[in-house]
């Protein structure tokens, strides 16, 4: 839907009030000149290959422009202002994006919905590739995000710290985790020496973390090989990366007919593999190689020239903040990175479901006009949910 | 840290800049290989020259570490003065395969050494029952990046605090193409000094007992013209790997738009290891568009052999340039207007 030209202004007075209130939160990435930046406008207008010198020059832009998105690159340039070609790249954070869209949870059927553009078929939960009754591919989604949505994807960021840490060595105090402001979370890797993986190299990073191609034999398991030198190849859980995550699983796994309790997990795993044959066992690896991975998004980490929300930002489509979580089992994304205040504003919501923001909770709304607090007023009319009637 | 390496080492593996420094403290000049003294080193580097083009291969035996030694650098001065690249990458790969087999029989610590030497790579001896070392994940990746196979891919191995677990083996395939790249690297800046009359002997008997070059075409379409994506596809069949269906694509469709025959084509193909002519020229055929949809394949762009993980950039031979078939031509003024993807 197409926002108005007054609650664009709306949003946009709001985030400059915020910028100006708070200038002195909004901090320069390491490296800030050899970094590019870029920003949306609230007419969604997109302007790259900016750079700044000084942590000054960027706040007072922010304040200045008060966009609706802030990004800088995970990249460091040599000129980080010229055309992509002429940047020169120098290295890259590795970066990672969890998104709740990319992770299945039951509760979209209850909040997700959508309906095709060309014969106005509607279904619920997660918008399909193609429309069931006319086969358009023109399908509008309204995908809510609820706290069950952020769960899962605050877990799958709980996993992805452990091949972090573990898998890859990275020190914790070179990893930073934020929420995105939005939809989930983001992590950044800096000064580490992966900083210099090209983006071939960086396929092999997320194909790692995501479990992609993961093979039978790197497990130990092959078509022609006898039980016995199978054994002997086969993982303990003690074993670091895959293998040993797969073995830990095993030793967790109930299976029918199995209660040897005391015996080696390779046991276990040989007597699975003999029960399901080498198809079946295929299968069963796959998914729990599917369960064990993370839900990263491949392209965000592969792409040695992305620009990322910048931290301390706020995001245009919730007026929520990308704020670092230096506990991240206990934060509270619809508590913790709700910045804004409490002014009322007066509004006319054409829909939202019902939801909690900073320990309220609010709606579901249809067509009406409400008066509702500056946080939630923002969180409608940044999705396009709602509108300003008054100056507020 | 200084390294040492005795003289048997050197012997074996004469592409370390150890073996080079050896010979330079030799003080010899090229005029003095018309003494008796070094025929034997001349004798022994003709015939790793003849083995290395034949057989694709460089015996191992050491008869003498001294000889052994000078023969190596004699050799690059042989080849180079044949003149003809395919037979400076063949030697190359040739050297390669050799201090590979050589290497997978190595004691840890001078395999450590090389390493360190050679490609600046620390090797750590691994307490893992299955394999020898772990090297840095930076490291591996750099190189196994390349490689198709799934056991090369980071998820299939063992990785643990950032360091990758290999087999001696495996660590040694690994450096192939680097130690392929040292030695034709060297062969190329080499600047030919004024060679001695006895010498030139040896290079014209070489000549005469070399094979033909696979064929002439090939020959004229000097790889060293191709763009880094064409030359990997390129290299991979030189060395009898496996290609990559869109790697085949890619050679096929560019060298047909530099204009190149469906013949000529086809005999570069014989030495991928599943070659098989008749659907090679079904495939090169199909591509020229003279079968199925009549449609004449061109050459891909650089962003979508980026998707493919197929684009080498070289950072000054390729700039400006979208699409491979661009590569060593003049420069083509365009207006430059990119719509990059956000985020």
């Amino acid at each position: 839907m197409s926002m108005d030209d007054k609650t664009k202004e709306f949003l946009k007075r709001t985030f400059r009030e915020f910028y100006y209130k708070n200038s002195s939160k909004i901090r320069a990435p390491i490296r800030m000149n050899e970094r590019e930046f870029g920003f949306m406008s609230f007419d969604k207008v997109m302007i790259r290959h900016l750079s700044f010198q000084s942590e000054g020059e960027l706040r007072a832009f922010l304040i200045k422009e008060s966009p609706h998105s802030v990004y800088y690159s995970c990249a460091y340039y040599h000129e980080p202002t010229l055309s992509m070609d002429e940047k020169g790249w120098k290295g890259a954070d590795l970066i990672f994006d969890i998104d709740a869209d990319a992770i299945p949870t039951n509760c979209k059927e209850g909040h997700d919905s959508w309906v095709c553009k060309d014969c106005s078929f509607m279904g619920k939960g997660k918008r399909p590739e193609i429309c069931p009754n006319c086969t358009s591919t023109r399908i509008d989604e309204e995908s809510w995000v609820c706290p069950s949505c952020l769960d899962a994807t605050k877990n799958e960021t709980i996993k992805l710290m452990d091949f972090l840490l573990e898998d890859f060595g990275i020190s914790k105090d070179k990893i930073k985790v934020y929420f995105s402001g939005s939809r989930g979370y983001h992590v950044t890797v800096e000064e580490s020496s992966l900083e210099s993986l090209d983006q071939l190299a960086r396929n092999e990073v997320s194909d790692y973390i995501s479990g992609t191609g993961f093979s039978l034999e790197s497990l130990g398991i092959s078509k022609g090989a006898s039980y016995d030198d199978m054994y002997r190849l086969l993982p303990s859980a003690s074993e670091p990366g895959w293998r040993g995550r797969i073995a830990s699983f095993f030793i967790d796994l109930e299976f029918e007919g199995y209660n040897k309790a005391n015996k080696d997990v390779r046991d276990k795993i040989l007597y699975v593999y003999s029960k399901m044959g080498y198809k079946g066992f295929e299968d069963f690896i796959k998914e729990i190689v599917n369960n064990l991975s993370v839900k990263i998004d491949v392209m965000v980490t592969t792409d040695i020239h992305r620009i990322f929300r910048l931290p301390n930002t706020l995001h245009g489509n919730t007026g929520m903040l990308k704020k670092k979580c230096d506990n991240l089992v206990s934060f509270d994304p619809l508590i913790d990175a709700v910045v804004l205040s409490d002014e009322p504003i007066k509004l006319f919501v054409t829909k939202a479901p019902k939801f909690t923001l900073k320990g309220n909770s609010f709606g579901p709304y249809n067509s009406e006009k409400v008066t509702l607090p500056l946080m939630v007023s923002v969180y409608l009319a940044g999705k396009g949910l709602a509108r300003v009637v008054d100056n507020g | 840290m200084e390294i040492e390496f005795g003289l048997e080492d050197l012997a074996k593996y004469p592409f370390l800049k150890e073996a080079g420094d050896y010979v330079k403290g030799l003080s010899l000049s090229i005029e003095d290989l018309r003494q008796d003294d070094y025929q034997p080193a001349l004798k022994r580097a003709k015939d790793r020259v003849i083995e290395a083009i034949q057989k694709n291969f460089i015996s191992i035996e050491i008869s003498e570490p001294n000889l052994e030694i000078l023969s190596f650098p004699l050799a690059l001065i042989l080849v180079k003065a044949i003149g003809i690249d395919y037979f400076m990458q063949k030697y190359s790969l040739a050297e390669s395969l050799r201090a590979e087999k050589l290497l997978e029989k190595e004691k840890k610590p001078i395999i450590s050494n090389i390493f360190k030497s050679a490609f600046n790579v620390d090797l750590i001896s691994s307490e893992h029952n299955f394999f020898d070392f772990k090297m840095s994940m930076v490291d591996y990746l750099l190189r196994a990046k390349h490689f198709h196979k799934p056991e090369w891919k980071l998820v299939n191995r063992i990785v643990e605090k950032g360091f990758v677990y290999v087999k001696t083996h495996e660590l040694v395939r690994l450096m192939r193409e680097e130690i392929r790249k040292i030695v034709y690297e060297r062969m190329k800046s080499l600047s030919l000094p004024k060679i001695p009359e006895n010498v030139k002997e040896v290079v014209d008997e070489i000549s005469k007992a070399l094979p033909q070059v696979p064929s002439k075409e090939l020959q004229e379409v000097t790889p060293g013209m191709f763009p880094p994506c064409v030359m990997y596809i390129f290299d991979l069949l030189q060395k009898g790997q496996n290609v990559p269906h869109y790697g085949r694509f890619l050679l096929t469709s560019y060298l047909l738009e530099i204009g190149k025959s469906v013949d000529e084509i086809i005999n570069i193909y014989p030495k991928a290891p599943d070659f098989s002519e008749r659907l090679t020229r079904y495939q090169v055929e199909h591509i020229a568009g003279m079968r199925g949809g009549r449609k004449r394949y061109k050459a891909p762009s650089c962003r979508t052999l980026m998707t493919h993980g197929l684009c080498f950039k070289d950072e000054i031979l390729c700039d400006r340039i979208k699409n491979p078939i661009q590569f060593g031509r003049k420069p083509v003024m365009f207006k430059k207007k990119k719509t990059d993807d956000q985020v």
